[in-house]
């Protein structure tokens, strides 16, 4: 009886083991999220913000953990790279964001010091990839390929409707966003094949209190196709003028800019809003997940439209549905280890338009694809590609009187 | 007593990478960073009595030059400074030229600093040479392998470059505060009537504190291109970054060797802290550190119009 039971050695067993047990069970991936939330980016870092809020309940329906822990990098680069050194102090196993490609840059430079995965949710510049850094992806496409496949939209849309335009005026904002745009247009759309001369490219001062000038000017050119490049309130000022002095092109299309499906686009214009066309990479509302990630956000934020949201929202779930995924298959929060994990995505079930989430060589997911949003009824609707697609596209668009 | 002290200080920031954590170091970089440019700025408000509001225009010049000869010519940033600190003064002197020859003072000459800052950004907006508005990278070294002489490495590194960047530019405004010119800047920012009465040459003595100012702001560029490793202009000569760099000095003290260094030393510590308790208390609030920044600004506008460190050196009772 004094001797050592079998039920005794296998509790003693147990206790043993226990360590080894706790250790195998992957931790809560704790996610710091850095986004510019105050300062002259605070509408998109707010909008990105609203998605990653209901992230985690999504993912944790999917069977994946996340805890975020929110910094605000006051779109301020400085601030942004101190920001990054804190939120891991803090604990943060990856970083997700940060919706501006100078701010990505400084924060990659502290998380391949510190060997800690980040994920970019937005930021286009080309050179983000193109550092060699090790323990950097991006989830969007860069500004060369928003532009070719905005480019290359308008081709299917011709067919897709058989419009045939034969003129356009490049119009654009003349700050940092517009005058890259710019830059890339004049490289691409010579080779991009499309049946419509290019008239002219007209730049303007997106902070001017109206556009009259610039829209005269548009209107003694004429042309079939109006290809703009905006923001948000010079969008507004754009239409309005137009309106006002009853010029009415065949189109008017984004090649890939923010601007025609912001909320107060539409609050400002009402019907004046609808028939635009925006090319940008789009939520994918036939998919399950974007379902899933749409009932979570609406009761969540009552006063913002998924529909007009999901740009931001969207990128900033799959950035970190990809920290979570490769969580979980990783089961560990090593950041070496994570980072393996998160190279080797491979994500077919995801939010956004485009083939699997993967990651070439250089950190770059090449799969992303954009689609034709054309705002009906004061909301932004997937027209292209077929696959994506909730309604027909309207091309030529109808005059601007007459709209309810 | 005063030695002791100061010997104290300098022994715990040379000391302080052995403590603090990346982190730390990082705050204190910034820190640093607001020292030199606060004391750039100093120099031509606090001393010579000239209202800059485009001093960013310095500090992306001084970025931008040595980082586009590194890049295109592989020249070292420890020469490249120079060049960035003669376009600066290049620039200081058009502003300088065209502000006291034809009498443009006070306001106005503020509207022209902030004039030649707005238009080199849109020029640096459309340059191709300089990556444009799409930005100038810098490409990145992995760490351990990164060249001091080319100003890459970690954050123990650029804490000693910004520490003794900072030193070294309130080591030189304490002793341009004593110098002949220091009086002369005094005098003229003054009363200008009184000091051209007794002599002063207005155009030298101004001048000579917008060129001493604009070189050492364009030092601060360097620290800002290298550590960085990205420009936008857009971002480099916006004018927030103008703003920003002017209220260490006026919170600290103007016309102060110390002030910058002690408005710089409790802002940037101050908002993280408020940031981090904020974060504590479960409180979701983006842009406090910009309201705090503004409260304490009116506050110390309010209470001490001087600066905190006159104050201060008055209570410690040294001079």
């Amino acid at each position: 009886m004094g001797g050592i039971s079998r039920r005794g050695l296998a509790a003693g067993a147990a206790v043993l083991a226990m360590p080894a047990i706790v250790r195998a069970q992957p931790a809560v991936l704790k996610v710091g999220l850095l986004l510019p939330r105050s300062g002259y980016l605070a509408q998109a870092g707010q909008s990105c913000h609203r998605g990653a809020l209901v992230a985690p309940r999504v993912l944790a329906d999917f069977g994946m953990r996340i805890e975020i822990i929110d910094v605000d990098f006051e779109s301020n680069v400085d601030m942004a790279r101190t920001q990054a050194e804190r939120v891991i102090n803090a604990g943060a196993h990856c970083i997700v964001g940060p919706f501006e490609s100078g701010a990505a840059l400084a924060i990659a430079q502290v998380t391949e010091q510190r060997k800690i995965p980040f994920v970019v949710n937005i930021g286009a510049a080309p050179q983000i990839t193109e550092q060699g850094y090790q323990y950097l992806v991006r989830n969007f496409p860069t500004g060369g390929q928003l532009v070719t496949n905005g480019l290359a939209l308008i081709k299917d849309l011709l067919a897709a409707t058989g419009a045939q335009p034969k003129t356009a005026v490049f119009v654009h904002a003349n700050d940092t966003f517009g005058t890259a745009q710019r830059g890339a247009m004049d490289a691409l759309y010579p080779r991009a094949g499309l049946p419509i001369e290019l008239l002219d490219r007209i730049a303007y001062d997106p902070k001017a209190q109206d556009l009259s000038v610039e829209v005269t000017k548009i209107r003694a050119l004429n042309p079939d196709v109006l290809l703009v490049v905006t923001r948000s309130a010079d969008a507004i000022k754009l239409f309005r003028d137009m309106v006002r002095q009853r010029f009415t092109p065949k189109a008017i299309i984004s090649p890939g800019s923010p601007g025609m499906y912001d909320e107060e686009f539409y609050q400002a214009l009402g019907p004046l809003a609808d028939f635009a066309i925006t090319n940008l990479p789009w939520a994918n509302f036939n998919a399950p997940m974007t379902k899933a990630l749409e009932a979570a956000y609406t009761p969540a934020n009552p006063r913002y439209r998924f529909a007009a949201e999901c740009f931001n929202a969207g990128f900033t779930f799959e950035a970190l549905l990809v920290a979570a995924d490769a969580h979980k298959r990783a089961g560990t929060t090593d950041g070496e280890t994570l980072m393996r994990a998160v190279k080797a995505t491979n994500l077919a079930e995801h939010v956004m338009t485009g083939g699997p989430i993967a990651f070439d060589a250089k950190g770059q997911n090449p799969n992303i694809v954009s689609a034709s949003v054309q705002n009906r009824n004061r909301t932004p609707t997937v027209v292209l590609p077929a696959s994506a697609a909730t309604a027909a596209p309207v091309l030529p668009m109808p005059g601007w009187q007459g709209r309810t | 007593m005063r030695w002791a002290l100061g010997l104290a200080l300098a022994g715990a920031l040379l000391a302080a990478p052995l403590v603090a954590g990346r982190y730390e170091l990082s705050v204190l970089i910034l820190v640093f960073q607001f020292v030199l440019m606060g004391q750039a700025w100093n120099l031509m408000m606090g001393y010579a009595g000239q209202l800059s509001l485009g001093h960013a225009l310095y500090v992306g010049l001084g970025a931008y030059v040595p980082a586009l000869l590194w890049l295109h010519f592989g020249v070292s940033p420890l020469l490249g400074v120079f060049a960035g600190m003669a376009a600066a003064m290049l620039a200081g002197a058009a502003i300088g030229w065209l502000g006291l020859r034809f009498g443009i003072e006070g306001v106005y000459f503020a509207l022209l600093t902030i004039a030649f800052a707005e238009i080199t950004r849109v020029a640096f907006d459309h340059l191709p040479v300089t990556g444009g508005a799409g930005g100038l990278f810098l490409p990145v070294t992995p760490e351990g392998r990164a060249a001091w002489w080319m100003l890459d490495g970690g954050p123990v590194f650029f804490y000693y470059v910004t520490l003794a960047l900072a030193a070294g530019a309130t080591g030189v405004v304490a002793w341009l505060a004593r110098s002949r010119m220091g009086f002369l800047w005094r005098a003229v920012r003054d009363d200008p009537v009184a000091a051209e009465a007794l002599g002063v040459n207005l155009f030298r003595a101004r001048m000579q504190a917008i060129l001493v100012s604009s070189a050492m702001a364009s030092v601060a560029g360097v620290v800002v291109a290298f550590y960085y490793r990205n420009l936008f202009p857009s971002q480099v000569f916006d004018m927030s970054r103008s703003i920003e760099l002017i209220l260490a000095p006026i919170i600290g003290g103007l016309g102060t060797v110390l002030g910058p260094v002690v408005g710089a030393a409790l802002l940037t510590p101050a908002g993280e802290a408020l940031a981090a308790l904020v974060h504590r208390a479960g409180l979701d609030a983006p842009g406090v550190k910009a309201v705090a920044y503004g409260l304490l600004l009116i506050a110390v506008i309010w209470v001490r119009p001087s600066g905190i460190w006159p104050w201060l050196a008055r209570r410690l009772g040294v001079s």
